[in-house]
């Protein structure tokens, strides 16, 4: 019996079949013989959430688009079936072709959150490919890693061959490229590794020695190597108005978190909030025309079948034709029975024309990621919105109907004291109040908000790298004191677990080390970390523990700015003179323009494409 | 879920609506699509297919799809039945055309026309299934001693009572129980319809019971959808 029969047998006694037999419309069968490169794309999470990922559904058909390479789809599996796989002694497979991983050239993971890293420990083993990277030993398969956490890929270096630092949709095909180059003429994995080490954007973490100095912090990172680069610069489209774009989802079966079409409009940020991963190492800003926007929506509408789509950007509101924009796709949607979603609003220019199209296409309710709650410690972190502003939205949406309004804040913020804790508490005291005064013919039957707190977690290439995380009992007090200061039935306060934000700050900021303490994690039964219910710190802490590492070293430990950080030989183009320079000014209170206001002076080049860069606008 | 665009402007329009029914296939990778997953599926491929379909005319519009009979998760079929109302008068050909140019593997319309019979009218399903056991034994000879009880004593699950015992030996008319190779190939004639249904895996699982035996193999198909008087219902 083949494996295709048995898994055929095996799916009409799990959950959700549908989603571990692929066949879905989109989805792209080949012919293997015809085939130099076979990719599995993998994501660390089950298919309902990978499912939802736009990157995976960009390189997914930029692979697919090439004749020769064939791109293949492969998630983690729910506990229930990985023990049916285990039992009946299947290997993890993808979707497309249902075999097995270890049949793949290259296996790419997409590493999107941090607690996801055990799952590709979980993946390789299940798909009977060695888990430590010394183990592989012919040129198939190569195991490479890209997406943002990949500006700090040092915990996963033991099992990762290569990773891929910045935008993927060039770098992937030259990768492969390379690979079946290296294949046809039988080469062998080291000589593939050393070719690929030249490429620029493409890690390979073997060819770096690392020393410590005796207090635990790096002392060197050098390349053993001529081929390496001692910086790896990441890579950037910097014609991003003509980068590939899929012109076709994969549309799943069974109902996924993000079950839309989406279309890219703009990557990058001009805000620089301070605590804000994202917005550091995707700049420079770059955005798309409103006709490109249009005809990649069009199509894409039309190919999947979706009756709603979804405008992707870290902030929407940002694009510099936005209301041109919004009304060419309105047009579009209106006319063909689609909805248009629009998430990563800012409030601070919303014009009227957006707020009159906002009440048109969702009164689901209103969200603010306030992330502070006072003044000061918004200056602090660079988020420039005041609390006028929020009470005035708040204002007109309860007069056009709103009833639910969602704020979000963060918990350990550098310089943070009591008083920004119960300036939270204010804050939703007072929305509550500016409901109460709308005129009761106009606004809604019951006014519901929710204030939820995640705690602060220090990320490598922010102006806060350098900072140190709350301790676990320092965050309990502040959510203790929240909880004492929020005082309505119509306010509800939901809190981060803060067990989770620790190891996240340990495997954000962590160094090579930790590799062998994510593998003894998982030995333990550490996978699908990010769901409360499999979630186990104390094993996490056992294996900290067992390596000699001390989490507190990571997570609550001040950095000096002259410290070598693990992460420092990548190269994310925006300079750490900048980074300090933000730093400095974040403990003064002092905030900096957004690009589009006037170039700070991050670094980067204009060569990169950024709207705003190389000077005043 | 953002709402309909639209919303108001469909209200306001009181729409004609033309009826067909759609015969179609559901195989391969196909039938692990549940049935809950079908209603979204099929509103996708419409949409694709740019067929202009009827929506309810309700506070929330919605397509107007309706499946008679649900096929259970894993067994195939050629003789699905969905009804749909369109906004306007398409051929049936053209509609089998359009809308078979955007089906997934294993999904196929294979007939289209005005709905005949109403779905009341629905009495039995038959079913054709090929198994083959992980043991050696005799699987013929053992389904033909289960089949020969008096009474064919299986659990069923109901949302009401949990587990109960039913006898469905008055149910279950064998059409035919043959070998096929390595496969036992069974022909069953079940009641399915408003007023009594028998799940296929009732009976197949009541054997295992009986028998101890497990499916190595297992292939189910609904071969035919059938009135009372056992006509195909059209």
């Amino acid at each position: 019996m083949n494996y295709k029969e048995k898994i055929e047998q095996l799916l009409l006694s799990v959950q959700k079949p549908a989603r571990y037999i692929g066949g879905e419309h989109g989805s792209v069968i080949k012919d293997k013989s015809k085939i130099d490169v076979r990719f599995a794309f993998c994501f660390p999470d089950v298919y309902d959430i990978g499912m939802s990922h736009l990157g995976m559904k960009i390189l997914y058909a930029l692979k697919n688009k090439r004749e020769n390479f064939w791109c293949e789809r492969c998630f983690m599996v729910e506990k229930d079936y990985k023990q049916v796989l285990i039992d009946n002694d299947i290997p993890l497979y993808c979707l497309e072709s249902l075999d097995p991983l270890y049949e793949f050239d290259m296996i790419g993971f997409t590493l999107q959150y941090e607690l996801s890293y055990t799952n590709i420990l979980s993946m390789l083993s299940l798909g009977r490919v060695p888990v430590l990277k010394k183990d592989r030993k012919d040129l198939a398969p190569i195991v490479v890693a890209g997406g943002p956490c990949v500006c700090n890929p040092e915990p996963l270096v033991d099992f990762i061959d290569i990773f891929i630092i910045g935008e993927g949709e060039e770098v992937n095909l030259e990768l492969m490229d390379l690979y079946s180059e290296v294949k046809k003429r039988n080469g062998t994995r080291q000589e593939f590794l050393r070719l690929a080490a030249k490429i620029e954007g493409i890690y390979v973490p073997e060819f770096y020695d690392v020393t410590y100095n005796d207090d635990g912090t790096l002392h060197s990172f050098t390349p053993n190597i001529p081929e390496a680069p001692a910086k790896i610069k990441k890579r950037v489209i910097a014609d991003f108005d003509n980068v590939y774009f899929p012109e076709y989802f994969v549309v799943p079966y069974t109902s996924i978190v993000h079950d839309r079409s989406v279309v890219e409009v703009l990557r990058g940020c001009i805000r620089g909030c301070r605590f804000c991963q994202a917005g550091f190492i995707y700049r420079p800003f770059r955005e798309k025309s409103v006709d490109k926007i249009k005809s990649e929506t069009k199509s894409l509408c039309e190919q999947t079948g979706y009756d709603e789509v979804s405008l992707s950007s870290l902030s929407t509101s940002d694009h510099t034709k936005i209301a041109e924009l919004l009304r060419t796709l309105a047009d579009y949607t209106d006319a063909e029975n689609v909805s248009l979603s629009l998430p990563s609003l800012r409030i601070d220019n919303f014009s009227d024309e957006l707020l009159e199209r906002l009440k048109t296409i969702r009164k689901s309710g209103l969200t603010f990621a306030c992330e502070a709650g006072t003044q000061r410690l918004r200056d602090v972190i660079n988020k420039n919105i005041t609390e006028e502003e929020i009470l005035s939205t708040c204002r007109t949406a309860f007069e056009g109907g709103y009833t639910t309004v969602k704020l979000y804040f963060m918990l350990g913020l550098p310089t943070e004291t009591d008083e920004d804790i119960e300036g939270i508490a204010q804050l939703a005291h007072k929305i509550l109040d500016a409901y109460f005064e709308t005129p009761r013919e106009l606004r809604g039957g019951s006014i519901q908000i929710s204030v939820s707190t995640a705690t602060f977690v220090p990320k490598p290439f922010t102006p806060f790298e350098f900072e140190p995380q709350a301790t676990a009992e320092e965050i309990d007090r502040k959510q203790k004191l929240l909880v004492r200061r929020l005082q309505s039935k119509k306010i509800k306060l939901s809190t981060h677990q803060d067990d989770t934000s620790i190891l996240e700050a340990c495997l954000a900021k962590g160094d090579r080390r930790m590799s062998k303490a994510v593998y003894n994690a998982w030995l333990k039964g550490c996978e699908l970390d990010s769901w409360s219910e499999h979630f186990h710190f104390e094993k996490w802490q056992e294996a900290f523990d067992e390596c000699g590492l001390d989490m507190a070293f990571y997570a609550n430990r001040k950095r000096d700015y002259d410290e070598l950080m693990p992460w420092d030989h990548l190269d994310y183009l925006v300079s750490k003179r900048f980074l300090i320079s933000e730093n400095k000014k974040a403990h003064e209170a002092r905030t900096t323009r957004n690009c589009k206001e006037g170039c700070s002076g991050c670094g980067i080049d204009k060569c990169y494409g950024g709207v705003y860069c190389g000077g005043k606008h | 879920m953002a709402a309909n665009i639209n919303r108001p402007r469909n209200m306001a329009l009181r729409v004609e609506r033309f009826d067909y029914r759609m015969i179609f296939s559901k195989t391969g990778r196909a039938r692990f699509i549940s049935h809950l997953d079908l209603m979204r599926t099929f509103s996708r491929i419409f949409k694709r297919a740019r067929i202009p379909v009827w929506y309810t005319q309700g506070f929330n519009p919605r397509l107007y799809i309706m499946f008679p009979l649900a096929l259970a998760l894993g067994t195939e079929s050629d003789v699905e039945i969905m009804d749909i109302s369109l906004t306007e008068e398409l051929d049936e050909s053209e509609l089998m055309e359009r809308v078979n140019a955007v089906m997934p593997e294993g999904m196929h319309i294979n007939k289209v026309y005005k709905p005949v019979m109403s779905h009341k009218d629905i009495a039995f399903s038959e079913y054709e299934i090929r198994f083959c056991l992980v043991s050696d034994t005799d699987a013929l000879k053992s389904f033909e001693e289960y089949l020969s009880q008096e009474q064919i004593i299986v659990k069923k699950h109901s949302k009401k009572k949990g587990e109960i015992d039913v006898d469905i030996k008055s149910d279950v008319q064998v059409l035919s129980l043959d070998k096929d190779g390595e496969f036992v190939r069974l022909s069953v004639r079940l009641p399915s319809g408003n007023d009594k249904t028998v799940n296929s895996s009732l009976v197949m699982d009541g054997y295992k019971a009986f028998s101890g035996e497990e499916y190595k193999l297992i292939y189910t198909t609904r071969t035919k959808i059938l009135t009372k008087s056992l006509e195909t219902f059209i």
